[in-house]
């Protein structure tokens, strides 16, 4: 299908790229200081040399630490084939000793063709991988573990690393633990006998600089000429993309974009934005494409509540605040009505409501996020007594009614 | 009448059919039929024969063009991989709708999920699964899920599974189809799985786990041909985890606007010029109150027969001069609502469908004063007694309790007041002040007991004897046989909310209780057993 409109087809190949993390990794694994390079050094030598190891990859999210590894290891698996097993545990799923154990033992079963019970007890799982740690070694053959969200394994006993780290220490087992966190501390939450079986190798995944950056963006915008697009539009698309790359202007939307996180994560999004809301009667991406995408990723959800509010809730933002003034260390919902109160004197307002519907107000503000309990103290009394707090500054509060078309509260003087 | 109001309606009840039974308003025999056969095809993934166009689409949610191009635009031409989306916005702003109505207009395999109904993880994975694997519940498999699963690790591989087959059934579909389209088969082969109300995950009991999980769901599958949209009235900054998570592409719904409101309510009407002047008078000043739509059409529905009394024929056109009249009829009515809580309760456990006894002592509770000076619920004696001893035991310091209740009854509390007067103004404030801030106070179970006990043997006798029966109140309590129907009626009244079970206290080790009715909750009840409530309230 589609075979008709390339600019359709353009944008189909730029979405799967964009959700393509190892695609877009692969622009880094060229350069031999990279991690890539650092990491298949480290797995390939323990493989080659029959040797165990282990290694914690670390970083924020969105900046490609599971996209590499899968990379060195797909890579690996290539070069070695039948020397590798590849085990994979994810801490939000495995976390529990039970399941871990488990999973390891179907994913090695699945791998050496041998049939799985679900009955299997804990011990009967980690009889059987001490077992198959030792049958792997006798055959050469490497088991890398692979613990994504490393930090949730370290919780609790951090049984399953320890006895992993263990069947490590002897000669005739051959495996690697590699550790995936976005904690930079993760290796300081181990306990000292899991930590001194560990070999402290870590590997840092930094944001990418500037200039890898905009090689990042040509990698991932450029339409290759071998691709089954008309070459004539495929050489269109790029010299206006090279020209607006090069734009100042594009440039500026790119620092504001780094300003607040320059992870690979927020580009992608980023980009992601732009690429869908391209322009399919031209069939180009244009500058308007990027700085429209640029609001649309960063949002500021407190304004466009405070935006959504009615007239009465913004009452009662503004009772809350100057409550807030007088620095009352408490603050709930019949005291907000005794300063609505006061301020219907003082300025002899039109919008005095009734205290239900000022308590719906109340409520719609609780599900906007725009105030919420104090704390969970008082659980039982009924909302009207429980003390409530502001989760908005001043200033936002101030812009908010700002721009607000109708605001009657600027003659309140706040 | 109210054309938003219909959809709404529609959306409640259709929400979870339109997807697990995707065809059992449009046709009941044909949704009859595929339950007899019992075998789904993929095909049920999706809104069968309802394909709408964009312009319908469009114009069924007025306001909200841009909105539905955004989404269209973000889910892309067909076989497009895609980020996770997640939409938010305050109630009732149509999220829901436009993308289960978008998913009709595009014709794609979709399974739907609220965490409304799937109140726990179990339930959620299995829900999902379910709809995967085309398993539907019914008798002869005796309403069980097509897998039994728990933990977050066997959704996974149970997920992984489920989706694999149903992408390749759907590669296969696709090759056999060929170019030709039929409006009943399903287009490409990119599943979505759409989580809707997800903030209520965060109140589950292991939301700390859930939540990074579904979050993370998209890189955990790495499988590109998996869409994955989460529905939220709570914007993603609310949702915190630890670690964080991989950030979904945020859209956001605005409220309507009152142009929107305006728009949304001419739809649909039988006399136009005439729904038109009513909203041009009660539009504006509603606004101010509330923008949410379903809280508008609720207290605009009453209103709009109110508005229409005067007029015999419903198809007039109204001309100026009736306008006037219709104005001067309605105006005192706009200013009453307006001080009303509409009859929507707030609370989403609180179903429409709730009978109307229950729906009024919600909203007493809540503290809402009704006009009514009757109290329109059943209760017997004693528990009314009772209700109102909470009250007082709330209400009064537990130090005043032998003055107020002692031999000489209520006369004590004129010089009481009188003494509080007396006190300084400063000193009074502030304890108002924490009066409003603390709320009623707790008591332990003796002293209830001890204040049932006291009132009821007042209650024998009728007021005007009061005097005369100094001396032999306190002794002459109701039989002690009694007590443990007493107890009953605590633990029911407990059960319904009125009075609340708090911690136990940390000196004496027993439970206290806090009463939650309001003050007019409670005269209403004392007036209804013409008990003089006042005179035994202390008042500061």
């Amino acid at each position: 299908m589609g075979h008709e409109n390339p600019a359709e087809q353009a944008k189909i190949i730029l979405r799967t790229r964009l959700c393509n993390p190892s695609f877009i990794f692969s622009l880094f694994s060229q350069s031999p200081d990279s991690n890539y390079s650092k990491l298949k050094y480290i797995i390939s030598s323990s493989v080659t040399e029959a040797c165990n190891n282990s290694v914690l990859l670390l970083g924020p999210r969105g900046c490609g630490k599971v996209a590499v590894l899968e990379q060195v290891l797909e890579e690996l698996l290539k070069e070695h084939p039948d020397m590798i097993s590849v085990i994979k545990l994810n801490g939000l799923l495995h976390s529990d000793n039970n399941c871990a154990l488990k999973e390891i033992a179907r994913q090695l079963c699945l791998e050496h063709q041998l049939l799985f019970s679900k009955m299997a007890s804990f011990d009967d799982n980690s009889q059987f991988l001490l077992s198959m740690l030792r049958e792997c070694g006798l055959a050469h053959k490497t088991i890398v573990f692979v613990l994504d969200e490393f930090d949730l394994f370290a919780q609790g006993k951090q049984l399953l690393l320890y006895n992993l780290l263990d069947a490590m220490q002897s000669v005739t087992s051959q495996a690697v633990v590699v550790g995936v966190s976005c904690r930079l501390d993760a290796d300081q939450l181990l306990e000292k006998r899991v930590r001194s079986r560990f070999s402290h190798r870590k590997l840092l995944f930094l944001p990418p600089s500037r200039e890898d950056l905009e090689r990042l963006l040509e990698h991932i915008l450029l339409l290759s000429t071998d691709s089954s697009l008309p070459d004539d539009y495929t050489a269109a698309f790029n010299a206006k993309l090279l020209n607006i790359l090069a734009d100042d202007k594009f440039k500026g939307v790119i620092d504001t974009l780094c300003y607040s996180d320059s992870t690979v994560g927020h580009l992608l999004r980023f980009l992601f934005s732009a690429v869908c809301h391209m322009d399919m009667k031209s069939g180009f991406l244009s500058l308007e494409n990027f700085k429209s995408a640029l609001p649309s990723i960063q949002r500021q959800p407190k304004l466009e509540a405070l935006k959504d509010c009615s007239v009465l809730e913004l009452y009662i933002l503004v009772c809350m605040k100057r409550l807030e003034v007088k620095e009352l260390e408490l603050c709930n919902f019949n005291s907000i009505m005794k300063e609505y109160k006061s301020i219907h004197d003082a300025f002899q307002t039109s919008d005095y409501y009734a205290r239900n519907v000022c308590l719906r107000a109340f409520e719609h503000l609780l599900q906007r996020a725009l105030i919420s309990f104090d704390d969970n103290r008082g659980q039982g009394h009924s909302t009207e007594f429980r003390p409530v707090k502001l989760l908005i500054s001043w200033h936002e509060l101030h812009q908010g009614l700002k721009s607000y078309r109708s605001c009657p509260v600027r003659s309140l003087g706040v | 009448m109210v054309k938003e109001e219909s959809p709404q309606i529609n959306r409640r009840t259709t929400r979870l059919s339109s997807c697990t039974t995707p065809n059992s308003k449009a046709s009941p025999e044909a949704s009859k039929a595929t339950n007899r056969s019992h075998s789904l095809s993929i095909n049920d993934l999706n809104f069968r024969n309802e394909y709408i166009t964009l312009d319908e689409l469009i114009n069924s949610f007025p306001g909200r063009r841009a909105k539905i191009i955004e989404l269209i635009n973000l889910l892309g031409p067909l076989n497009s991989p895609i980020t996770p989306l997640f939409v938010y916005g305050s109630a009732s702003t149509g999220k829901t709708n436009i993308i289960l109505q978008i998913f009709k207009h595009l014709n794609r395999p979709f399974t739907y999920c609220s965490c409304i109904t799937c109140y726990n993880p179990r339930v959620l994975f299995e829900s999902i699964l379910n709809q995967l694997f085309l398993h539907r519940k019914n008798e002869s498999n005796g309403y069980l899920s097509s897998k039994r699963c728990e933990k977050p690790s066997d959704f996974v591989n149970l997920l992984r599974e489920a989706l694999t087959s149903l992408i390749d059934s759907l590669k296969g579909n696709v090759g056999k189809s060929g170019s030709k389209k039929s409006s009943s088969q399903v287009n490409g082969k990119m599943v979505y799985l759409i989580f809707d109300n997800l903030e209520l995950v965060r109140e589950w009991d292991k939301s700390s786990t859930i939540l990074p999980l579904l979050f993370n769901l998209y890189n955990i599958l790495k499988m590109p041909e998996v869409g994955i949209i989460f529905v939220s009235k709570s914007s993603p900054d609310t949702f915190q985890s630890d670690t964080g998570y991989a950030e979904p592409f945020p859209i956001y719904f605005p409220d309507y606007t009152e142009d929107d409101l305006r728009h949304i309510f001419m739809k649909n009407q039988a006399n136009p010029k005439l729904y038109s002047s009513f909203l041009d008078l009660v539009l504006r000043p509603f606004c101010r109150i509330t923008r949410r739509v379903d809280e508008l059409s609720t207290a605009f529905l009453p209103l709009f027969k109110k508005y229409c009394e005067p007029i015999g024929d419903l198809g007039t056109v109204p001309s100026e001069d009736m306008k006037r009249k219709l104005f001067s009829h309605i105006q005192p009515f706009i200013s009453l609502t307006l001080n009303e809580t509409f009859s929507v309760p707030s609370q989403p456990f609180v179903k429409a469908s709730a009978n109307k006894d229950r729906r009024k002592s919600i909203k007493k509770m809540f503290g809402v004063s009704e006009s009514l000076d009757v109290i329109d619920f059943h209760m017997s004696t004693s528990a009314k007694y009772l209700l109102i001893s909470a009250f007082l035991a709330s209400r009064n310091p537990a130090t005043l309790d032998a003055s107020l209740f002692d031999s000489t009854g209520g006369s004590d509390i004129r010089k009481r007041k009188r003494k509080s007067s007396e006190r300084s103004k400063d000193q009074k404030e502030t304890k108002e002040l924490e009066l409003l801030m603390k709320g009623p106070g707790t008591f332990p179970l003796e002293r209830l007991l001890a204040i049932f006990q006291c009132i009821t043997s007042v209650a024998e006798y009728s007021p005007v004897d009061e005097e005369l029966q100094n001396g032999g109140l306190g002794l002459e309590g109701p039989d002690s046989g009694l007590m443990s129907d007493i107890l009953l009626q605590l633990s029911s009244l407990c059960s319904a909310n009125f009075i609340t079970k708090g911690g136990s206290c940390p000196l004496e080790g027993s439970t206290r209780y806090r009463s939650t009715v309001s003050e007019d909750m409670a005269l209403k009840v004392a007036r209804s057993l013409k008990f003089p409530l006042s005179k035994y309230l202390f008042r500061r």
